[in-house]
């Protein structure tokens, strides 16, 4: 039985040496780590020790699959406590068979390491004089406040500072010996969190939480760009980037991660590949595709935090009701010209279907292709999305839960909206999310005898550019205000820019009997 | 008649010109304010398409308005 568990109970160590017992194996080894009675010249009477166990068993499920991976050992299990510890409790096991010893000390090496330096794990020590204190974090910040006043080799020096740290901090695993490693282990350089590490709400726990975090961010463009840029510099383990699109040159004004170089290639890629600059340490995992019900479900259930950085309804409402349904957290943002709307939504919160049960509200008002915007309106709202995932992984509290905080950057007011969850949101009662029946991909040269033309775009809109051949135009407020105005015997072929509002159009017409479809990807594709 | 302070955001703002007036008002829920300043500002957007919170709460529309009321007139936006 391999993989990486938590025991609030005193360890069994005949029971553990049974399981990873495998008659093709040669060798076995195994590691305690010890509860002693000194650290830093104070008499330590016992200890506590609490992890964010969500993150942490799959940090130690990752170590575990690695060390097998490279070593080729046979069977590999790890075993943590957690609560309280008395003086010569063994606070954790590492046991790990293999044909041969050589691999089975290696692996038993590997994995009591990177336990220590990687999984969310604090311990707060108990002293005989009756004081306590949290000790990973106070000593982390000590160490960051250090590292920060050598600028020189500062890569090396933090994490070889780091990786000291975890070993002198290691006082009750009694069986180590303090190593001088300069390097990682993977030979990777990593970066300095020290200046984040700092805060009291961050310190060597919160890094560990951070790494730990797995964060999807569907989206790559004027609010994903800085959800990707903060997130990736603040070293979250592992960051999951979708985006179907390309780069256009009309997104570098607000997507500043890319180049006019990048013009034409796939968004996801390029992302993943800048960031992977940034922040080696990250594992980023491009994803080049559009965001459905179906595969959100299936790639956000690889992840902690959803992230919504998306410019059209169907994508938001997908992610709102994956969200709900996987019960993990999601940070929505989304823009209109010099404005922002912001919600958190964790399980139980109010979330976006309790405000908007009906999801079929695409187009209702514009993107930033039809409305507008400057750069840093979504670099804006990007960076709050940032921090409350950051918070989310903290476990700070935010007042963007139940609530929907509106921003108007242009006089720098904000405002917070309290939500109450709906009784009959569709979301929360695990209703199949709506899905599209009506898009249409025709070419714009359409037979207009067989459709009439709806052009479902504001009266400017057509005036700049209006439609070749008949149509009729019926802004789309209209339109919806009374669906049953056009009469019935014909196909309605609703249009507009990008085919978000005709596809709205085209399900209110359906909804009152009319045969309508919506042209898919608007007027301009 | 009533005065109500309200707040207009994204589409609406554009069509009101406006951010934030107070109006003298006689309706008697938010259903009927928002007709009113459709018909006076030209909005497209029907009331379905919309959400009103009163005094820093999402509500119905249903709800009677008070005097010195905050209202804020909220489409929803999906811009990234």
């Amino acid at each position: 039985m391999q993989g990486f568990f938590f025991s609030a109970d005193p360890l069994d160590l005949t029971h553990l040496r049974g399981t990873v017992e495998d008659a093709t194996c040669g060798g076995y080894v195994s590691f305690e780590g010890w509860v002693r009675d000194h650290n830093d010249g104070r008499s330590v009477a016992r200890l506590e020790y609490e992890a964010f166990e969500l993150l942490a068993v799959k940090e130690g499920q990752r170590i575990i699959s690695e060390a097998i991976e490279r070593f080729g050992v046979t069977r590999a299990r790890c075993v943590h406590r957690v609560g309280l510890l008395e003086l010569g409790h063994v606070a954790v096991w590492v046991g790990v068979s293999a044909p041969h010893r050589g691999e089975a000390f290696a692996a038993c090496r590997y994995i009591i390491d990177e336990v220590k330096h990687r999984v969310p794990i604090w311990k707060k020590e108990y002293y005989v004089d009756g004081d306590s204190g949290w000790v990973n974090c106070e000593r982390c910040a000590a160490a960051a406040l250090d590292s920060t006043a050598q600028t020189s080799h500062h890569h090396d020096h933090s994490h070889d500072h780091n990786h000291n740290h975890g070993h002198a901090d290691d006082h009750h695993h009694g069986h180590t010996t303090p190593m001088t490693v300069a390097r990682h282990p993977h030979g990777v350089r990593s970066p300095d969190y020290s200046r984040q590490q700092i805060l009291t709400e961050v310190g060597a726990h919160g890094q560990a939480r951070i790494r730990g975090a797995r964060v999807l961010v569907v989206g790559a463009g004027g609010l994903g760009v800085p959800v990707l840029s903060y997130l990736a510099g603040a070293g979250v383990g592992t960051l999951g980037v979708m985006d179907g699109d390309t780069l256009d040159a009309s997104n570098l004004h607000r997507q500043t991660l890319y180049a006019l170089d990048d013009v034409g290639q796939s968004k996801a890629l390029l992302a993943a590949q800048k960031l992977r600059a940034l922040n080696p340490e990250v594992d980023v995992r491009p994803y080049v595709e559009r965001a459905t019900d179906t595969n959100l479900t299936a790639i956000a259930a690889g992840y902690d935090v959803i992230v919504d950085c998306t410019d059209n309804f169907a994508a938001r409402f997908a992610i709102n009701d994956t969200a709900v349904r996987l019960a993990k957290p999601a940070v929505l943002a989304s823009v209109y010209q010099y404005e922002g709307q912001l919600q958190v939504v964790r399980a139980g919160d109010p979330c976006l279907r309790c405000l908007w049960p009906d999801g079929t509200r695409d187009g209702i008002v514009g993107n930033c292709a039809e409305a507008g915007v400057l750069g840093p309106i979504p670099g804006v709202l990007g960076s709050l999305q940032a921090l409350e995932v950051l918070k989310v992984i903290l476990g700070m509290a935010s007042p963007a839960q139940g609530a929907v905080v509106l921003l108007d950057l242009r006089t720098l007011e904000s405002r917070r909206l309290g939500a109450r969850r709906a009784d009959d949101c569709p979301a929360h009662c695990q209703a199949p999310a709506e899905h599209t029946a009506v898009d249409l991909t025709v070419s714009v040269t359409l037979p207009t005898r067989e459709w009439t033309v709806i052009d479902v775009r504001e009266p400017h809109e057509v005036a700049i550019d209006p439609l070749p051949g008949l149509s009729r135009p019926i802004p789309l407020g209209q339109l919806l205000d009374n669906p049953e105005q056009l009469p019935t015997g014909h196909r309605y072929l609703c249009v507009c820019a990008k085919g978000q509002r005709s596809l709205a159009a085209a399900k209110a017409l359906q909804r009152v009997g009319r045969e309508a479809a919506s042209l898919s990807g608007g007027y301009t594709a | 008649m009533t005065a109500l302070r309200v707040q207009y955001y994204a589409i609406l703002r554009e069509q009101a010109g406006m951010s934030r007036e107070v109006v003298e008002s006689a309706a008697g829920n938010a259903a009927e304010l928002y007709d009113e300043l459709r018909a006076r500002h030209g909005f497209t957007l029907a009331r379905s398409q919309l959400r009103v919170a009163i005094d820093g709460e999402f509500a119905d529309w249903s709800a009677p308005l008070t005097s010195n009321s905050e209202i804020v007139f909220i489409p929803p936006v999906a811009g990234g």
